[in-house]
């Protein structure tokens, strides 16, 4: 078998996907499409990794890290079934500058939406100037992405065979097709700032702008964390825990912002208020 | 290629045809049973002369075809077993008809537990390993044939005497897979027979390509592409005597290149090449040597000096030409080609090693593969994973080049695995100083099932100047917004 490529993709787009593929046998490989048609088996990741938390346990730990990029955050979870990356995981200091080998998954919740994760194969701290590499990397293949679907959404009824001839490969026109299908002719300008965002960051005279901080969100307050500790207990019927999706609804709805929830479930999760007993989902303890 | 006999591509696309249809009895139950399995005449009459021959002429031809085409179109089995049985069912012995049945060399596919072969012994050698019981006398060496040529082991050397330059037909072998390599194991139900060297005329000229040459450029040279006309400059060349039925014969192998990239070559004429000479060359025939393919040429192909090209010049041809993964997994490999990419793992059996003395294999729990227990040699190596991001290939880092790596000599890599107790912590070393690194290597890549390989003659921390790659693209989006 021939080892699957490890993709280059910014956070921004690999996050965006919603569509997981595979061709239906259990051993087959499954792939990660992304709106630009990136079919993501495996991937190499490089940022900033900002922080770990175990949401397994001290003998069983099953590591959530988030590795952040000059376009988004990468959700990294490594357990019993990525013993190499676990291990390694479990010795890194946040903030750290690391590069994740990993395989592309999703999770999808109950009500139906999708979140791409990596489950990591390997992960290394890095210096500045790998990470810089790393995002080099990126913009050249998303540009390469883009490109070939600002043609493709030209074409009238864009196909494999019409997209090769356009200059994709076979392997590019093929996820270019899937990704019409699915997502139809996406908002290409999004990507484009992504593009020019990853380039900037790697410029002195765009650092002011690229080095902002991600965005800080306001410590959250005693009274948020009463109303979101309230709301997972009425919302937690059946003693599983509330949904993610259900409790980002409910707190819109009174009028809490989804940063601002983040930022209280951060402190409550550090403080052992609640945990995570399954992906996706939040219980009180 | 046997004398008399149909054509072999004729013989493997029946072969090819019966079996697939076997594979899927119930695919579609309303087709006609005679459909694709259906042979041509001629075909058929020289398959139906063979089983004659092997009967002795006893039983009339009118017979036999229609006992082949019962068992071949309606039972639905193999040319070969079709053959087998109506030989067997009217008493005679199968094994006249293994002319028909063999393969050739690059035919040879590992797991085949009946395999048969005209071959000539390249290399032999006899030997005694260890196995459970107590040692053992087998045979090892390379046989070929004008295909290519395979790695082979006879289990069962007591009495058997075989010497370079040897004809032999070879039935009921198996084959195995090592290292991506098919070999041939001959054990106790194997049947070797030695044939006049007639048998297997040498011929440097694959018989079943055929056809008119096709026009090509260097990159688009690979396996199966049978007949070439190319226009190239000769990069290197030299002098190499090679033994062929017995006779030593000189030829000229080197490397030639066109702009789309590089590939070897073997003229078994002496045309006074001459590194720089541009040349056309009219049926060259494609072959794959040692995982990579090359371009032959004899006095059969029209091999032209050109005074005037449109190819670029020496130094520049000279220069390894940078590649991507992924057009290197299309092209089956390549010659001195250059590749960026990030090591994205290192594989078991990287950092210190021990070697079998005999063979060179790597050990394993201090016992080779062939020769059993054995004192191994150290050495150091590296099998590391180098993604691009249009693919991945393994890339071999050797001793030399490990040691410069790690920066230690062997010596100081087994005081160190002495003092830890372990080899491994020399992999961790290595794993250490390549994984997520950016580098760039130089070398020859070749390809096998499990994907390309890649011997590295040269490696390099890749440096990028970042900023200013970040800066061009910045102003070419902006130019084009």
């Amino acid at each position: 078998m021939i080892r699957e490529v490890a993709w280059r993709l910014f956070a921004g787009e690999y996050n965006d996907s919603r569509k997981e593929l595979s061709d239906g046998g259990d051993r087959s490989p499954s792939y990660v499409l992304t709106p630009l048609g990136a079919k993501v088996n495996r991937l190499l990741v490089s940022g900033v990794l900002t922080d770990i938390e175990n949401l397994g346990t001290e003998t069983e730990p099953h590591f959530r890290a988030r590795v952040s990029d000059p376009t988004g955050i990468f959700h990294v979870y490594a357990g019993q079934y990525q013993p190499l990356a676990a291990a390694a995981i479990a010795k890194i200091a946040p903030p750290a500058f690391v590069m994740v080998v990993g395989k592309a998954r999703t999770y999808t919740t109950e009500q139906g939406n999708v979140y791409a994760n990596v489950r990591p194969e390997r992960i290394r701290v890095v210096n500045a100037a790998i990470r810089d590499y790393w995002v080099l990397e990126c913009c050249r293949f998303l540009r390469k992405r883009l490109d070939l679907a600002r043609a493709a959404h030209g074409l009238e009824a864009p196909t494999r065979e019409s997209l090769q001839k356009l200059g994709c490969s076979p392997a590019a026109a093929e996820g270019l097709e899937a990704a019409l299908q699915e997502y139809g002719k996406v908002d290409l300008s999004r990507y484009t700032a992504m593009l020019v965002e990853g380039l900037r960051y790697l410029l002195p005279e765009h650092r002011e702008r690229a080095e902002r901080p991600v965005e800080e969100p306001a410590a959250p307050t005693a009274e948020a964390e009463e109303k979101v500790l309230g709301i997972l207990t009425a919302l937690d019927t059946d003693g599983k825990g509330a949904a993610w999706d259900a409790l980002l609804a409910a707190m819109a709805k009174a009028g809490m912002e989804a940063s601002d929830l983040e930022a209280t479930i951060d402190v409550l999760l550090d403080r052992g208020a609640i945990y995570e007993p399954v992906l996706g989902r939040i219980k009180r303890i | 290629m046997y004398g008399g006999h149909p054509p072999r591509a004729t013989c493997s696309r029946v072969e090819a045809s019966a079996p697939s249809s076997l594979d899927n009895p119930g695919q579609d139950p309303n087709r006609p049973k005679e459909k694709g399995s259906k042979m041509a005449t001629n075909e058929m009459d020289s398959h139906v002369k063979e089983i004659a021959k092997a009967l002795g002429n006893r039983v009339p031809e009118q017979e036999i075809a229609r006992e082949l085409e019962n068992y071949v179109s309606v039972y639905r089995v193999s040319v070969d077993t079709a053959k087998r049985s109506i030989v067997k069912k009217h008493g005679g012995d199968p094994a006249g008809l293994l002319k028909a049945a063999g393969k050739t060399v690059q035919e040879l596919r590992a797991g085949d537990n009946a395999v048969s072969l005209l071959a000539r012994v390249v290399y032999v050698d006899r030997r005694t390993v260890n196995v459970p019981d107590g040692a053992k006398e087998i045979l090892s060496g390379i046989l070929g044939d004008n295909s290519g040529t395979v790695p082979f082991t006879a289990w069962e050397a007591s009495g058997l005497e075989l010497a370079k330059g040897d004809v032999v037909r070879i039935a009921n072998a198996y084959t195995k897979e090592y290292r991506g390599r098919v070999e041939v194991h001959l054990g106790a139900r194997a049947v070797i027979t030695r044939e006049p060297p007639e048998a297997l005329p040498f011929q440097p000229r694959a018989p079943a390509t055929g056809g008119a040459p096709v026009p090509a450029t260097v990159s688009e040279i690979r396996e199966g592409v049978g007949l070439v006309t190319l226009t190239a400059r000769v990069l290197q060349v030299e002098p190499k005597g090679v033994t062929v039925d017995g006779a030593t014969k000189t030829v000229h192998h080197g490397l030639l290149a066109d702009a789309t990239g590089r590939v070897q070559f073997t003229a078994w004429k002496d045309y006074g090449l001459a590194a720089g000479d541009a040349l056309r060359i009219e049926g060259g025939l494609v072959k794959t040597f040692r995982g990579l393919p090359q371009v032959s040429f004899d006095e059969r192909a029209r091999v032209e000096r050109l005074t005037e090209s449109d190819l670029p010049g020496l130094e520049q041809l000279s220069q390894s030409p940078r590649a991507w993964i992924e057009d290197l997994a299309e092209r089956g490999g390549a010659v001195d080609v250059t590749l960026r990419g990030i090591v994205v793992d290192v594989k078991e059996g990287s950092g210190l090693i021990h070697r079998c003395p005999e063979c060179k294999r790597v050990l394993v729990k201090d016992s080779c593969r062939l020769h059993g227990v054995v004192k191994g040699v150290p050495d150091l190596r590296v099998k590391a994973v180098l993604d691009d991001g249009s693919g991945a290939l393994s890339a071999i880092f050797d001793r030399e080049l490990t040691e410069a790596l790690l920066q230690k000599t062997l010596e100081q890599c087994l005081e160190q695995a002495r003092e830890a107790m372990s080899v491994e912590v020399i992999r961790d070393a290595v794993t250490d100083a390549l994984v997520a690194q950016p580098i760039e290597v130089r070398g020859n890549v070749t390809s096998d099932e499990y994907g390309l390989m890649l011997m590295v003659q040269e490696a390099r921390v890749l440096r990028v100047d970042v900023q200013e790659e970040a800066r061009a693209m910045l102003g070419e989006l902006e130019e084009s917004s």
